[in-house]
């Protein structure tokens, strides 16, 4: 299995930073991850699993992990756009494109948008609609919430985190076992979400009324424990994807390919495979 | 030298229980622990002081923050107009409306001239970036809030000056089509403006404009630097030296009658450092932008914020520290002489007094001093020695404590 955790995409006009991970066979589908609020580590044990069925590509987001800052390119606007070129860029005829979390709501908005790569769609717990009324959250403030209360709800079992990978809540970890360089990384991410995010927050108001125009077959996928972003809301934006598949992933929380990696692998496999998803 | 007096209108009267309990005393606390009754006393009160500081003669500073314990202006350009109104002669500083909250600088500016011109060419301006529980009030991005404060000032400063608009700006942060005020300022070009700041470079960047740059609390090195740093900044861009009224300090400040009430009083200001800013670490150290990213691990192993706090609140270690002037008349005229020296000059001393648990009589007694016997000490000074004045600071002396 080749990995190149040191990559680089050139795409107009940013030099990302990504994770490749070659599929054990040549001609396996290409999946293309967007990272959540922190980007995905190249040691996380969920990508051995999937490059057992598929070529991966793991970029970081502008101004996180060691992306460039994103300069005047600070709206998911942007990010739709620079998401399309990388498509454009990469060398597979067709791409599947797997959202986590904050770059679902990213998936959600290319998918939308449509590219004629794109082959399937996996969103896993993403953040990007508005359902609930005007007094109503649909998740909680991910900047105004206290960080231990994040961590309480993002995961299944928040004392058994897995170690090595930072989700919601992080910042319960800072302690003398957290690098430096750890702390300024995540400082970093945490100041591009926020970029990207604060306001309207962590949701698109239009993205819903455009979610009919996915074109592609599509997964959605979710911690059963996930009080982050809930099962409930996950339903709801899986029926607003015409032809799109639901399904719960038990004893996990808002990371399931973190906290469940075989689960998570045997579903999005069964998916690209072409079943739908489901246990 | 100016004395100014600056209130930020505390409310210290929700139960102690209930302030340890809480997760912060500012954003999140809720308003139920605000009686209106007393809030409308404590406006009186602090509106009365204003009137007293008209009749002998020290200026008068209004600020704003938002859903704490810490402070009841919410609104400075509400709080302003009320002061323009009911004052004759003191000027007015507005420092400040949160530039990087407000939504719209047209909206301030406009509501600055109307103040100006009520109060006939009285006010001053202010500028504050602000940060922390005040983005989480106000709903503004933490993030490029200096950025966003400099394309503020900007827009207000173009918005009071032009006078043959409409004008349209289009800018990163703001976009106004049709930007033309009535009343325009009563003073021309405008009223002058102020900033709050220690950044260092954002202290160069007032010098190069000439704003007047305040200091809050720094003490004497902090303030020296800082003003090392706009004085350096004009030399380098070629513009004149800076008068001293460049120059301001804002600084817990009691004046008694004897030197024991001096400090005795004083001490009860500490109630701002000690309970007002408590605040959770969402709202503080772990807010985006509350640190540059290679400053994190510093300050969230140490639980330290971007503003380091005084850590030892005795009021003599505050009065050593250069950040509270304290004492009899003679006394606080003496400290501030000397603050004056050590920082390389300065015009306007800004004395937070009727703050924390002090009293509206401690305070209007302290003011009356102020004025009667402190303020004359300040007037006259013979110019501080081209060596305390220079910004190449001397080695081992600007230091020396």
């Amino acid at each position: 299995m080749q990995r190149s955790a040191a990559a680089r995409l050139r795409v107009r006009p940013f030099d990302l930073e990504m994770v490749r991970v070659g599929g054990k066979r040549r001609d396996a589908p290409t999946l293309l991850l967007l990272h959540g609020i922190n980007p995905i580590s190249p040691t996380a044990p969920f990508l051995d699993l999937l490059a057992e069925h598929a070529h991966l590509a793991a970029p970081s987001h502008p101004g996180f992990g060691n992306s460039p800052d994103m300069g005047d390119c600070d709206t998911i606007y942007d990010l739709v756009h620079l998401y399309r070129g990388v498509l454009d860029a990469l060398p597979a005829e067709k791409v599947t494109l797997v959202g986590f979390s904050f770059g679902g709501w990213i998936a959600a908005e290319v998918a939308a948008a449509g590219h004629p790569k794109l082959d399937k769609l996996i969103l896993v717990a993403p953040f990007g609609i508005k359902l609930a009324g005007r007094e109503e959250r649909d998740f909680p403030h991910l900047f105004n919430t206290n960080p231990a209360e994040l961590n309480r709800r993002a995961w299944h079992d928040p004392t058994r985190c897995p170690t090595g990978s930072y989700g919601i809540g992080w910042h319960v970890a800072i302690g003398d076992a957290m690098s430096d360089e750890d702390m300024v990384t995540l400082a970093r991410n945490w100041d591009s979400l926020c970029l990207y995010a604060w306001r309207p927050h962590m949701y698109n108001p239009q993205l819903k009324h455009w979610l009919h125009r996915i074109a592609v077959p599509a997964l959605a996928l979710w911690g059963a424990s996930d009080r982050i972003v809930t099962p409930e809301y996950g339903r709801a934006y899986a029926a607003l994807i015409p032809g799109a598949t639901f399904s719960v992933i038990e004893a996990a929380g808002h990371h399931p390919e973190l906290e469940q990696p075989r689960a998570f692998v045997e579903r999005v496999s069964r998916f690209i495979g072409g079943g739908d998803g489901r246990p | 030298m100016e004395l100014w007096n600056h209130c930020e209108n505390p409310y210290p009267f929700v139960p102690n229980e209930v302030l340890e309990q809480a997760e912060s005393v500012r954003a999140s606390l809720p308003n139920k622990y605000c009686d209106p009754k007393i809030a409308a006393q404590l406006y009186d009160e602090i509106f009365d002081e204003y009137r007293l500081c008209d009749d002998i003669g020290l200026h008068i500073v209004t600020n704003e923050h938002h859903s704490g314990i810490n402070n009841l202006w919410a609104a400075s350009p509400v709080i302003t107009g009320v002061v323009a109104n009911i004052t004759r002669k003191v000027r007015i500083l507005s420092l400040g409306t949160l530039i990087t909250v407000r939504p719209d600088p047209v909206r301030i500016a406009e509501e600055y001239a109307t103040i100006d011109v009520i109060s006939k060419g009285r006010l001053e301006i202010g500028f504050v970036k602000s940060g922390a529980t005040e983005m989480v009030s106000g709903d503004a991005n933490p993030m490029r809030i200096r950025d966003r404060e400099w394309e503020a000032i900007d827009l207000i400063e173009k918005t009071l000056t032009t006078q043959d608009g409409p004008f349209s700006w289009e800018g990163k942060f703001f976009t106004h089509p049709h930007v033309n005020i009535w009343p325009r300022p009563y003073q021309q070009p405008r009223p002058d403006f102020w900033a709050a700041t220690s950044d260092l470079p954002t202290c160069a960047e007032l010098g190069r404009r000439g704003i007047v740059n305040t200091l809050l609390f720094g003490g004497y090195d902090r303030t020296r630097q800082a003003f090392d740093a706009y004085k350096k900044a004009r030399h380098e861009a070629g513009l004149p030296a800076p008068g001293e009224d460049r120059f301001s300090y804002m600084a817990f400040a009691y004046v008694g009658d004897t030197d024991e009430e001096g400090l005795r009083i004083g001490q009860k200001i500490a109630w701002f450092l000690t309970v007002s800013i408590k605040s959770a670490p969402q709202f503080s150290k772990f807010q985006p932008g509350a640190v540059a990213p290679q400053m994190a691990p510093a300050a969230w192993r140490t639980g330290a914020s971007r503003r380091p706090r005084p850590t030892n609140l005795d009021a003599e270690v505050l009065v050593g520290q250069g950040q509270m002037f304290a004492g009899n008349p003679d006394t606080v005229a003496k400290q501030i002489k000397e603050f004056r020296k050590r920082v390389g000059g300065i015009c306007h001393i800004i004395m937070m007094t009727r703050q924390g648990l002090v009293t509206h009589a401690e305070a209007e007694a302290s003011f009356k001093r102020a004025a009667k016997y402190v303020l004359p000490q300040l007037q006259d000074l013979p110019p501080i020695d081209a060596d305390e004045t220079a910004w190449e600071a001397r080695p081992g002396k600007a230091a020396v404590q």
